[in-house]
C-alpha cells in the first residue's frame, strides 16, 4: 500500500502538528488571556497596569538595564580572553581554551548556590575577611548578580569570538602592517571591523539570556525587581485567579527578546563577514612580560569561573547541623540524606531528562532533516515555528503551558509528561541547529545512489544518513541531556507535588537555608552531567564542542 | 507513543498505592520532618506504608478540593489552622483516643481537625549585629526610631505565619502600632529570607517562627538568640485533617494517631524543634526552649482572622507605602 506524501510529506505535518500543539497553540493562548478578563471581553487592563504601575516599569528597566551591563561586562571578558587564546602560546593554553564550556555545562542554580556560599552574608570567604576586619558590600543585587552571570555568559561571546578570529585572514593585516600602519591601528581598522558583527550577534544573544533568567535574577537579585522573578511570583500568586497580568507581563517579555532577536537576525547576521581564504596568523609564544601577564590573567578568569564546581563539592561533604555550615568538618552525612531519605529528585530528574533526550533528538533530527534535505512549503513552515523558543524565556514557557494544558482535551499538568515537554520545547532550536549544520556536511548524491538502487527512502534515511551522523548525534543528544536535566526556570513553574527534579530541590533547599543538602544533590545533578560527558569524549572520541 | 508510555506507568503507579495499609499522605512539612514522622509511624506499624506528595498548603487543599469526587490524598499535614478552617467541607471527622492528651483550644468542635504542633512567634538576633544598641524585649522596642532598617520582615501576602505576625500586630497595637512597625521594616518575599538574613548578619533582628530560628540555635551559630516578646507572643496552631472519602479510611486513621502521639510529636520536637500541642511534653526538658506555659500569649483568633485576609492585607501595603514616603 501506497500512501500519499508518505514518508516525507507525513512526517512534516506530524512534526508540525507536534510544534503547533506545544509552541504555537500555548504562546497564542498566553496572548489571548493577556487581552481577556474574566468574563471574556476584550481589555487592555492587564498592559495598562504593566505600562502604568511603578513597580512593572522598574522591573522592566532594571531587567533591561542588567540585560545591558552583563552584555557589556560580557564582552569585556570574552573578547580579549578570545584574542589571546587565538594569538598567543603558553603553557596549559590547550586547557585553558576547553574550559569556558564547562561554565556552560554547570547548572545556574549551582552557580547561584556555590558563589552565595562563598560570598554571601554568611559566606565562607565573606566571613574569613569579616574575621580581618575587612567587610565586604552585600553580594545581593546588581553586585552579585553582575559578577555571577557574566562568569557563566561571557563563554558565549568568547565563542562566537574565538571562532571569528580563527576565520580571519592573517594577510589582511600583514598588508595593513606593511603599508605602514601601526599594529594598535590595524587591529582597530581591520580586525574589529571584521570581528565585531560576530561579537555582536553572540553579545545580543547574552542580553537575551539574562533577560530571561530567573535562577540567578531570584536567588541573588535581593531586593531588585526584575521581569522574570516578578513574572514567577504573579504566577505563583494569581493560582487560579484571572491571569490576565501573568500573561500581560510574560508576553512583555516575549516581544522583548523577539526584539532583539529579530535585529539580531536581520542587521547584524547579514553583516557577518566570510573569509573565502582563511588563514589565521599562527598563536605567538608569550614570551614578553605583557604576554605572560595576558596568559596569567586567562588562566584567573577561567578559574574564577570554575570556583562553583569546587564549591559545590566541598559543600557536600561538609558538616551541616541544620542550616549551619561548619566548615573545615567533613561529613558523608549530606550525601547520605540526599540518597537514603529523599531520592525522587534524582529519579525524577534521570527519568524527565532521559525521556526528552530520547524524543527531543529524534523530534529535532526529524526536523532539520525535513527543513534541510527535503524542502517544501511545509518544512519552510516548520523552519519558522522551530525557532520560536527561542524568544520564550523559561518562565514564561512554563505559564504557556499551564495555561494551555491545565484544562481542557488535553490535561498535562501534575503528570510526567508537561516537565518532558517543557525539556523538550526549550532545547529544541539548539537540537535542530546542530542537527541542520551536521546535515548540510551531506551530499545529497549518496541518498540518491542508494534510492536509485531501489532502498526505500525511509530505509536510505535509517542506512545511509544515520550511521554517517551516529556520533554526531549522540554529542547531541548528550547535551540535550545535559542542558535539560539542570532545567529550571520552565520546570518549576509547570511542576507539581512529586515531580520535584535535581534543580527544583536544590533551588527550594537554598531558599530554606539548608545548603548542606543543597549541595549534596548539586554534586549528584554536576556528576550526572559530567560522567556521560566524559564517557562519550573517552570512548567514542566525540569533539562534543563542535556542534556547538 | 509516550503518552500511552506514561499513562501505563501512571496505571501502575496508581495501583500501587491502592495495595492494603497504603496511606497517601499530602504534605507541606520539609522532607526532614515527613522523614521522622514516616519514621515513627514504621515503629508503631510496622505494615504501614505512607506515600507522599508533596507541596504548598495552598496548592495541596486546591488539589483536594479539585480530587472530591474521587479523592488521591488521605490525609493532609500540615495547614495553619486558620486555613484549614476555611475547608471543612472535604474533611471527615475522626475522634482519635490520643486527643485527650490535646488541649481543648487545638481541638475543632466536630473533630474534622486538630492541632498538630504550634509555632510561636518570636524576634530572632543576631548579636553581633547589635553594635551597641540593646536587645528588644518587646513589640514596641522595635516601633523606636532606632530600630529603623534593622528589622527584616516577611511580606503577609506571601506567608501563612507572616500573616499571623502582621494580624498580631494589628490586634494588639492598632493602626498606629502596625505603621510604626512598617516605617521600621525591612519586608522581604519569602519567610526564608527572614531567617537566612539574620543568621548572615545582615539584619541583626527578624520576626520570624520559633521552630526556623531554634535551628540556628541547635545547629551551633552562638550569636543566634531567640527573644519572647514579654508583651505577649502569637501562637500560629498547625493541624491535619482526613480526606472527606479517603480511599484507606483505616490506615488513613493509623497515622492520624501516629501523629498525635507522644512518641512522634516528641521526635519532631527533638528533631526539628517542632513545638507539640500535646500537653504531657515537657519541652523544657527536651530542648532548651521554654515551655508554652511559661511564655505570655496574645489571643487570636485565626479563623476571625481568615476572614479579615484582604482587610489586613490592604492595610498592612498602605502603611508600607505611607512608610516611603
Amino acid at each position: 500500500m501506497k500512501l500519499p506524501g508518505w514518508p516525507w510529506g507525513i512526517l512534516s505535518l506530524f512534526s508540525l502538528a507536534v510544534l503547533v500543539l506545544f509552541v504555537a497553540y500555548p504562546i497564542s493562548v498566553l496572548t489571548l488571556h493577556s487581552l481577556q478578563d474574566a468574563q471574556g471581553h476584550l481589555t487592555f487592563a492587564g498592559f495598562a497596569t504593566v505600562f502604568g504601575e511603578a513597580q512593572y516599569l522598574e522591573a522592566i528597566v532594571n531587567t533591561l538595564l542588567l540585560g545591558v551591563a552583563v552584555t557589556c561586562t560580557s564582552m569585556a571578558l570574552g573578547v580579549p580572553l578570545a584574542y589571546v587564546i587565538a594569538r598567543c602560546d603558553f603553557p596549559l593554553k590547550s586547557l585553558v581554551a576547553i574550559l569556558p564550556l564547562v561554565t556552560i555545562i554547570i547548572p545556574e542554580v549551582i552557580v547561584g548556590q556555590s558563589w552565595l556560599m562563598m560570598l554571601g552574608n554568611n559566606g565562607l570567604i565573606t566571613n574569613s575577611l569579616r574575621e580581618v576586619g575587612v567587610s565586604l558590600p552585600s553580594f545581593y543585587g546588581w553586585g552579585g548578580m553582575i559578577f555571577s552571570m557574566t562568569l557563566i555568559y561571557y563563554t558565549y561571546v568568547y565563542l562566537g569570538t574565538l571562532a571569528a578570529l580563527r576565520g580571519f585572514d592573517g594577510q589582511l593585516e600583514e598588508a595593513s602592517l606593511s603599508l605602514g600602519a601601526s599594529p594598535l591601528a590595524t587591529r582597530i581598522k581591520v580586525l574589529l571591523p571584521t570581528v565585531a558583527p560576530a561579537i555582536l550577534v553572540n553579545a545580543l544573544v547574552v542580553f537575551t539570556l539574562v533577560v530571561g533568567n530567573f535562577a540567578l535574577s531570584s536567588m541573588l537579585g535581593g531586593q531588585i525587581p526584575l521581569l522574570s522573578v516578578m513574572t514567577y511570583s504573579l504566577f505563583v500568586s494569581e493560582m487560579g485567579s484571572s491571569p490576565v497580568l501573568q500573561s500581560s507581563l510574560s508576553v512583555v517579555m516575549v516581544l522583548l527578546v523577539g526584539v532583539v532577536l529579530f535585529f539580531q537576525k536581520r542587521v547584524v547576521e547579514r553583516k557577518m563577514v566570510q573569509m573565502t581564504q582563511g588563514r589565521a596568523p599562527a598563536p605567538r609564544r608569550a614570551e614578553s612580560w605583557r604576554g605572560s601577564l595576558l596568559a596569567l590573567a586567562a588562566v584567573v578568569v577561567v578559574t574564577l569561573s570554575l570556583v562553583p564546581l569546587i564549591a559545590v563539592f566541598v559543600g557536600a561533604f561538609t558538616r551541616a547541623r541544620g542550616p549551619v555550615m561548619h566548615w573545615g568538618q567533613w561529613s558523608t552525612q549530606s550525601i547520605e540524606r540526599a540518597f537514603a531519605l529523599a531520592p525522587e529528585p534524582i529519579i525524577n530528574s534521570m527519568l524527565f531528562a532521559g525521556c526528552a533526550t530520547v524524543l527531543g533528538t529524534a523530534l529535532a533530527l526529524l526536523v532539520s532533516y525535513l527543513v534541510v534535505k527535503k524542502k517544501s512549503s511545509l518544512s519552510g513552515v516548520l523552519d519558522y515555528v522551530v525557532v520560536l523558543p527561542l524568544t520564550i524565556s523559561g518562565t514564561v514557557l512554563g505559564i504557556a503551558l499551564v495555561q494551555s494544558f491545565n484544562t481542557g482535551a488535553l490535561v498535562l499538568t501534575g503528570t510526567s509528561s508537561i516537565m518532558i515537554v517543557c525539556y523538550v520545547v526549550r532545547r529544541l532550536p539548539f537540537g535542530v541547529r546542530n542537527a541542520s549544520s551536521m546535515l548540510y556536511n551531506i551530499q545529497g548524491s549518496i541518498e540518491e545512489a542508494s534510492i536509485s538502487l531501489g532502498v526505500s527512502p525511509l530505509m536510505t534515511f535509517f542506512k545511509v544518513v544515520l550511521p554517517v551522523i551516529k556520533t554526531s548525534i549522540l554529542s547531541a543528544a548528550i547535551l540535550m541531556w545535559a542542558t535539560s536535566i539542570s532545567e529550571l526556570s520552565a520546570s518549576i513553574v509547570v511542576y507539581s507535588g512529586g515531580l520535584e527534579t535535581l534543580p527544583i530541590s536544590i533551588f527550594r533547599l537554598v531558599d530554606t537555608g539548608r545548603l548542606g543538602l543543597a549541595s549534596a544533590y548539586g554534586t549528584v545533578l554536576v556528576t550526572l552531567i559530567l560522567v556521560p560527558l566524559a564517557l562519550a569524549v573517552k570512548f567514542f572520541k566525540i569533539n562534543l564542542f563542535s556542534v556547538k | 507513543m509516550r503518552f500511552r508510555w506514561l499513562t501505563a506507568a501512571a496505571l501502575s503507579c496508581a495501583a500501587f498505592a491502592v495495595s492494603a495499609q497504603t496511606v497517601v499522605l499530602y504534605s507541606s512539612n520539609n522532607p526532614e520532618v515527613i522523614a521522622n514522622a514516616v519514621a515513627s509511624a514504621k515503629k508503631q506499624h510496622p505494615t504501614l506504608t505512607v506515600k507522599q506528595v508533596t507541596g504548598g498548603t495552598g496548592t495541596l487543599m486546591k488539589r483536594i478540593q479539585a480530587e472530591a469526587a474521587n479523592a488521591g490524598g488521605d490525609i493532609l499535614w500540615s495547614g495553619g489552622v486558620g486555613t484549614l478552617a476555611a475547608f471543612t467541607d472535604v474533611m471527615e471527622s475522626y475522634q482519635s483516643p490520643e486527643a485527650k492528651a490535646i488541649p481543648k483550644q487545638f481541638q475543632e468542635a466536630k473533630n474534622r481537625y486538630i492541632g498538630t504542633n504550634v509555632h510561636v512567634m518570636v524576634l530572632m538576633v543576631n548579636d553581633k549585629q547589635l553594635k551597641g544598641l540593646a536587645a528588644p524585649k518587646t513589640w514596641s522596642d522595635l516601633m523606636k526610631p532606632e530600630w529603623k532598617g534593622k528589622v527584616v520582615i516577611t511580606d503577609p501576602s506571601k506567608s501563612g505565619t507572616a500573616f499571623i505576625q502582621i494580624y498580631g500586630l494589628l490586634k494588639q497595637f492598632g493602626r498606629e502600632g502596625l505603621e510604626k512597625i512598617a516605617a521600621n521594616a525591612v519586608v522581604v518575599q519569602s519567610s526564608g529570607q527572614v531567617y537566612k538574613s539574620v543568621s548572615a548578619g545582615e539584619y541583626p533582628v527578624g520576626i520570624t517562627i520559633e521552630a526556623s530560628a531554634y535551628e540556628f540555635v541547635a545547629g551551633g551559630q552562638k550569636e543566634i538568640k531567640l527573644v519572647y516578646p514579654s508583651e505577649g507572643t502569637y501562637l500560629g496552631a498547625e493541624g491535619m485533617f482526613i480526606v472527606k472519602g479517603a480511599k484507606n479510611a483505616a490506615a488513613a486513621k493509623q497515622l492520624y494517631d501516629v501523629l498525635l502521639s507522644k512518641q512522634a510529636q516528641e521526635l519532631l520536637l527533638v528533631e526539628n524543634f517542632r513545638r507539640p500541642t500535646r500537653s504531657d511534653i515537657a519541652v523544657s526538658k527536651l530542648t532548651s526552649m521554654p515551655d508554652l506555659a511559661s511564655l505570655k500569649v496574645f489571643p487570636l483568633d485565626l479563623q476571625v482572622a481568615t476572614d479579615e485576609y484582604e482587610q489586613l492585607i490592604s492595610m498592612w501595603n498602605m502603611a508600607v507605602a505611607k512608610a516611603k514616603r
